[in-house]
This record gives structure tokens, sequence and C-alpha cells, in this order.
């Protein structure tokens, strides 16, 4: 937990939340796990605001509470890194959209929104929502995408409280994380049709929330599969899709490396599924190909039934995590300094001289380089003295060595830095258009307004004129500004996720 | 000795070629040179420069040791065997052998022999597990001793010892205790000599290292192909390195047009370094001639750039292989503030701070 993290953390807590929560999220980061009355006394802000902030924050599961030794009292902790998975909401989106089409989209996106909700408020929510954007639903057809989002575990039920204490203790056992309510479709109906009111929703008390575990395994295949279909081609990438998804059925998601999976399982999918008959035609060739990659992921495990496979899922994210660093000492310091830094990589330790013989780059350069990556701590150095010579000069070696996990915790903060510095700048170029901005949302309002009341054209077109040539021209730039800071964010989040896999496996 | 008798005659300098060729007698000479090794130096010499040009102070101390021992070992059958012999056991030979390998000699005049050769350096005595052993001391080593001082000598017997490596004047320093003046006036005086030489090392460039006269610098010394005039010539390599990661491409990209499975397409592609050397041989980019292995270092260095894979074939030669990396573009490198050189000091007050960046003002209205 660092600095940088933490200003994130408030930059997006801010941003999402107002500078009230912002202050109470904050004063959790810096001093931990901490009562009610610690907060009040040293954020100085009444009581009801604090109560307030800390009721939204752990709607949103952003802050965790237990009970203090006196029963009545509970202490709050906060989850900046469940917070920093704000940034990720438009991903999740994104994810099931293309999986799930727009229904579970929309599912996904009510509970981000709100934290948690009943599998009924939902769905009505959701056919509201589709009415207003005039598509064809119906309350089964709504509640069958929920209930495949369920089964997939996209969905977990949220714990509850077993008993009345002043601070409940909650829970859920493991059995009832996944299974979805009765619900009929008619009361459903009929609450639709506003026949019935809201409080005779069958799943009162059942609360859903996201799963995002689920979500972060379904990015880390991504990425395995793209790697994959960029280092050989596509089959080969379907090949380890299929892979991937055969391995669930034998082994815990998270696991270091899958059991093995049978090669004729795979085969017979790619036989039914008829989209990729390269790979069929040359099956054997592929897994012969991608087994004897020098990235060895994918192993032989045994001759049983024709062959079976195993994939290695924390070997591959720590070559990931390899490959990432030496990326940016790539684009930061040039391809001299990449190729030392890989030379250092595959010798484990290694002499100066050696780094400049075996790189074939000049001595002075070669110094230069490699104590420029020494300086950045991207290169450890390791001496040696040989203490027991009488005479002459004493003798030392010099070796060079990387600490990967050390590199990967330094660019990971580098990358929280360079987050708070988009989102800072983000957040400057509204202040400084602010005038611009408002002035355009109040035209905006005024113009819709008398749209909706059925004013003519030409009345319209005269407010919507009252921002000028000029000013529409910085609107413009504004805003392709910021959806260029936007992506960008999103796009260092890819980055971060990476290298918190690679953390996670370790 | 007509050739050293010849040569003492000659005044001038006279080249190696020049001397030879003038006179009959002289490749008679010559041909006893070789029995005494001296030849192999001064063809040595003479196959590769042949315009060099011998000092004569060098050639009349070179042939002044040579004329005392060629004159016995022509003179003699005896002797000359001995010196066979002495020389087929460069690890020494005592009295055993030498009843083994000369029967026919009296005893008395193997002593006289061997009495004879070791007053003249050109065996030496030692003892091994308490029987006496004589080893062939090359006369070549031994000349240097002629008209040298003894100061000379253990400075050029130090210098000797590092062979093709060479010694640095510190380290000969220490090795002789020699003070700095005294060791400087030696080391003028076996190099006018020519002796020994002076080169420059290419480890760092003011640091002088010595050698025997005679001897090719090591790769380590001179840096081998890619160095001229003690400079790394980095954009030589870095040519080398783009055309062998080229022919690399060109030869999966073949492979894929030719089609046949993914094995097929990869057993296709690997190269040897013998192919390579042949494509940049045919390319005629390079004015040096390069070896194999110096081609095998020029394909580490893009293995070491992540566009190649290097693996060990059945019959222990290399094969590489263009490959593709993992991970596209990545996202924080897309970013100024992934590649930026002063993100160190970046905060969100001072004058390096996000809101005033340049870097990122550059970079939102590019």
């Amino acid at each position: 937990m660092s600095t940088v993290f933490g200003k994130v953390v408030k930059l997006i807590l801010l941003e999402r939340f107002g500078p009230v929560v912002e202050q109470v999220g904050s004063y959790l980061f810096q001093y931990g796990t901490n009562p009610l009355l610690y907060i009040m006394k040293y954020t100085e802000l009444p009581l009801s605001k604090i109560k307030e902030s800390l009721c939204i924050l752990i709607k949103y599961n952003l802050v965790t509470f237990v009970t203090n030794k006196n029963e009545n009292l509970a202490n709050y902790t906060l989850k900046p890194d469940r917070i920093l998975l704000m940034l990720r909401y438009p991903k999740y989106n994104n994810l099931i959209k293309k999986k799930f089409g727009d229904e579970s989209e929309m599912i996904i996106e009510e509970v981000l929104q709100r934290g948690y909700w009943t599998a009924s408020e939902l769905i009505l929510k959701v056919i509201e929502r589709l009415k207003k954007n005039e598509q064809a639903t119906s309350v089964s057809l709504v509640k069958d995408k929920f209930k495949s989002l369920v089964v997939a575990k996209y969905l977990v039920r949220m714990p509850y409280p077993k008993d009345d204490k002043p601070v409940p203790d909650l829970q859920i056992q493991d059995n009832e994380l996944y299974i979805f309510p009765d619900i009929d479709n008619k009361i459903l109906a009929q609450i639709n049709a506003g026949a019935e009111s809201m409080d005779k929703i069958p799943d009162k008390g059942i609360y859903w929330t996201i799963n995002f575990d689920r979500f972060h395994q379904d990015m880390r295949d991504k990425i395995i599969v793209t790697a994959f279909t960029k280092k050989i081609d596509d089959n080969a990438g379907k090949f380890v899709e299929l892979l991937l998804r055969q391995m669930y059925i034998r082994t815990m998601p998270w696991a270091d490396s899958s059991n093995p999976v049978p090669i004729l399982e795979i085969k017979d999918i790619i036989r039914k599924q008829e989209t990729h008959k390269q790979l069929l035609a040359f099956f054997d060739q592929y897994v012969n190909v991608i087994e004897q990659d020098n990235s060895n992921l994918i192993r032989k495990a045994g001759e049983a039934s024709g062959g079976s496979f195993q994939i290695f899922m924390k070997e591959a994210f720590i070559q990931f995590a390899w490959e990432t660093i030496e990326q940016i000492v790539l684009e930061k310091y040039d391809s001299k300094a990449a190729r030392i830094f890989r030379l250092v990589k595959s010798k484990k330790h290694i002499e100066p001289d050696q780094i400049q013989k075996l790189a074939m780059i000049p001595a002075k350069e070669a110094k230069r380089l490699s104590y420029l990556l020494l300086e950045e701590n991207f290169l450890q150095i390791q001496e040696l003295k040989k203490s027991n010579t009488n005479n002459g000069p004493n003798k030392t070696f010099t070796l060079f060595h990387i600490n990967l996990e050390q590199v990967v915790r330094m660019t990971l903060e580098h990358c929280y830095k360079t987050l708070f510095n988009i989102m800072t700048r983000k957040n400057h170029e509204k202040e400084i258009n602010k005038r611009i901005i408002v002035k355009k949302q109040r035209v905006d309002t005024i113009a819709m307004d008398m749209r909706e009341k059925g004013a003519e054209e030409g009345q319209i077109s005269d407010i919507e004129e009252m921002i000028t040539p000029p000013e529409r021209e910085i609107l413009e730039r504004i805003d392709i500004t910021l959806k260029k800071l936007n992506t960008v964010e999103l796009e260092v989040d890819e980055t971060i996720f990476l290298l918190q896999i690679y953390l996670m496996y370790q | 000795m007509f050739t050293t008798r010849f040569l003492y005659g000659v005044q001038e300098q006279p080249s190696l070629q020049h001397l030879f060729a003038k006179t009959r007698a002289g490749w008679q000479s010559l041909l006893l040179l070789v029995k005494n090794q001296l030849l192999c130096r001064l063809s040595k010499n003479y196959l590769t420069t042949l315009s060099h040009v011998f000092l004569f102070s060098t050639f009349k101390n070179l042939l002044k040791g040579m004329s005392e021992e060629t004159k016995p070992s022509v003179s003699s059958p005896n002797e000359e065997a001995l010196l066979d012999l002495a020389k087929s056991q460069p690890e020494g030979f005592n009295n055993d052998d030498i009843k083994q390998n000369l029967p026919n000699v009296p005893i008395t005049e193997v002593t006289g022999i061997i009495n004879k050769y070791l007053k003249n350096g050109t065996l030496e005595v030692f003892k091994m597990k308490n029987s006496l052993f004589y080893k062939y001391k090359d006369p070549l080593k031994k000349s240097d001793v002629k008209g040298a001082d003894s100061e000379e000598k253990v400075v050029y017997k130090i210098i000797e010892e590092s062979g093709n490596k060479g010694i640095w004047i510190r380290d000969i320093r220490f090795k002789s205790n020699l003070n700095t003046t005294q060791l400087n006036k030696v080391l003028k005086s076996l190099e006018t000599k020519k002796f020994i030489k002076a080169v420059k090392s290419v480890a760092a460039s003011k640091k002088k290292v010595y050698m025997c006269y005679d001897l090719e610098p090591d790769s380590s010394v001179t840096g081998g192909a890619w160095y001229q005039d003690q400079d790394f010539e980095s954009e030589f390599v870095d040519v080398l390195s783009q055309q062998c990661h080229r022919f690399l491409a060109q030869k999966w990209e073949d492979a894929s047009k030719q089609g046949g499975g993914p094995l097929l397409i990869r057993n296709r592609s690997y190269a040897t370094a013998t192919d390579v050397h042949k494509f940049i041989s045919e390319l005629g980019i390079s004015k040096v001639t390069l070896s194999i292995d110096d081609i095998e270092s020029i394909l580490y260095t893009v293995v070491l750039d992540n566009n190649a894979e290097r693996i060990v074939a059945a019959n222990g030669s290399n094969l590489y292989k263009i490959v593709n990396r993992f991970l596209p573009s990545l996202g924080i490198v897309k970013t100024t503030c992934g590649i930026c050189p002063i993100a160190n000091r970046c905060a969100s007050t001072g004058s390096v701070n996000p809101k005033s960046c340049t870097y990122l003002t550059d970079w939102i209205n590019y």
C-alpha cells in the first residue's frame, strides 16, 4: 500500500462519490481499521455524514466491518484493491456483452451501479430499460439470462446476517452461493404491469452481487489465448482456448497448473464446431508445435487416452511478466538496454565484461546502460569479495542479476503513478474548461426542455447557437482529450491486471 | 653456416624473400635450419609477411644463437638423433629413454653430447622421482638471452609467460620488482630489438599490453572482427544483426508460403549459422571475413533482442528460428508516463507535475 496507490484510490472515490466519502475513505486508507468515533475525531466531519459515507462504501462493498471487542461497535476496514476495480467496470460490461448479449450486460451494469440487488428488482429494472430502448423482451427471457449468469458464477449471492446483533455478522454457506431462488414469472409480470406493489417480490432479502474473481478468470484466459494467437497463430490460440475450457472440468480455476486434459476431447470439440478446419486437419502437428514451443507452457503429461496435456498458468504469467518488463525497458531505454536486460535474465548472474562481449555492445555503452538499469532498479548488483589475498589489490567481482518480483512491484507502482497522473490531468482539463463545459450543459438542457415542450426548430437552433464556433472547437478538443485519457486509463489498467495476476500466483 | 655468414656480411636490412632467393646455398641452409626449428619462425614470417623487413640487429641476435647450436647438430648423426629424441619428448626424458632409443651409441659419447647441450642451453636438466631428466629447450626462447642483460631476461621471461594475451606494465612491475624508470628502459630496449611489442587492448583504450614480437594477439586483446583500431564497430554489428534477422524472417516467410502444416513450416524456418554465414558473405556487406563463430555471436544478439529462438539440433549445432512475442504492445508503454525519464521526480506539486507536464500536453495534442 503505497502513497501513490492511496492517491489513486482517493481520486477514484472523489470522482465517483464526492468529497465527503473521499475524506472518510482516505482516512481509512491511511490509518487502517478504525471504529466510527475515531473516524469522526480525525476527519472532523459531522457524524451523520460519516455514517452516510460508510453506508455508501459498505453498500458497494468497498468497506467491510467486524465487531469490536465491545460487540456493540464495529471496526471498519477499507478495501483499496476493490476500489481500483471500479476503473475496470467498462471492461466487465464489455466482456458480458460479448459473451451473453445486451440483456445480460444490462443486468451486470445495474448490479455494478448499485452494489447489490434482488433478482426480481433487477429483472424488472432491465425490462423497463429495454422497453425504453424499444426492444422486445419478456420476463422469462431476462430471468433466464439472469439464471445463466448465476450458473456461470458471474453473479454471486451476498452473505446475510443469521441472527440479530448490533453489529451483524454476515455469513453464507458455500452451497448457497450459486443457487437461484424460485421466482414466479406471473408475479413479476403482474408487478411489471402495475397490478401488484413492489413489496410482493418473492425473493426479498436475497441479494446478488458481482463475482469479480470469475471476471478475472475470463480476463486471464483471454490474455493467455491472445498470447498464443500472437506467438503462433489463430489455430493455436483456438487450441489453447479449448484446452482452458476443458481444464475447468478438472481443475480449480486458480491452480498453478491444470490437471492433465486428454487431447482427444479437444479434438472432438473441434470436429463438432467445424470452424477451424485447418486446426483439425493439422491437429497433431499443432499439438506438437505448441508442446515444443520454447516457452514450455503446455506440456505433455502422459500417453493415456491419446496423450494428455497440462497448462502451466503460473509459469505463463511469470513469462508474461518478464515480457512486460522487457517491453518497458525497451521503450524506455531502447533496444540495447533491453538486450542487456534479457542477457542478464538468461544468465542469472553475469559479470560486466561478459555483458559487453555477449551483447555485442561497445564497452563504454554497455557499462553506461547496465549502470543506468541498475540506477533505475531494473538490475541488481551482487559483489563478491575475495578477502584472503594478502598482497596486491583486493579483487572484487561484480555480478548483475534481476529480482523479478521486486521489478514487477516497482513497475506496478509506476502504473499506479501513471493512473494518478492521467486522472489528475483529466480533472485538470475539466477544471480549466469548466465554464464552457457548464455552459454547454446548460444549453443542452434548455434545448432538450424546449424540444419536449414542442418549440419550433428555429427557436431551438437559436439557443444552440449561443455556443460560439470557437467555443465549439474547444469543446471538441476537450472531448477528444478526455476520450484519449479515458482509453489510456483502461489500457494502463490492463498492464496492472497482468502484473497483479503474476503477483497473485507468487 | 653459409646463411649465417651471408647474413653477417650484409650490412643493410635485407628482406627475407630477397635473402633466400639470392643464393642456392641459401636454400640449402634453409633446410638445415628447418631441423633446428628456426625456420618455423622464419618461414612463418616469411609466409605471412612477405614484404616484412627484418632489422639487421634482430637477425644478428637470432643467428648468433642459432649458429652455435646448428653447428654441432649437423656435425654428428648421434647428436642429431639425441636432439630428435629430445624434441619428441616435451615432458622430458631420462637415461633409460636414451638407452632405448639410441642403443648403438656408447654411453661416454652420450654423456659428452648431453654435456655439450647443457652447456649451450639446448637441454636443461632436472630431477624428478629421484632420477635425472633432460628436457629440450626451444632455442628460439633462448635467443633473447643473447645481447641482453639480466633485467631484460627477467622481463622478457615474464612477458613470454603471458602468451598472446599480453601483460600489462603494472603487472610486469609487480612480478619483476623493478622500479618504473628502470622497467621503462628495459621495455624500450626490448622493443627496439623487436623481441616484444606493445599492443593496445580494446578492453581499455589507454592500457597497453606487451607480448612477444612474433605472436598474433589474442582476440580478447584485439576484440576480433568487431574492432577496428580499438573501436568497437557497433554500426557494423547492428547492420549484421538486422540482416540476420531479415534472413530468418525471409526463411520463415518462404516456409509458410510453401505450406504443408505448422510442423513443416516450423522445421523449414530453422536456419544454421552456416546458412546465415553464406547469406551474409553473398551480400558482401562485410569487408572483413567473418567466421562461423562470429555469425553465431551475431545471431545470439538477435536471440537476445527476442526476435529469434535458439535450439540445439541433434548433431549439436545451434538452430535459429524467428519467433513472435507473447504480448501485444502494452498499455503502460503507450502513455508518456510509462516511458517518462523523470517519472521519479514527478509529484502532484512541484515543477514536475501532471497538470503542466509538457510530455503529456504534447501527447494529448498529437
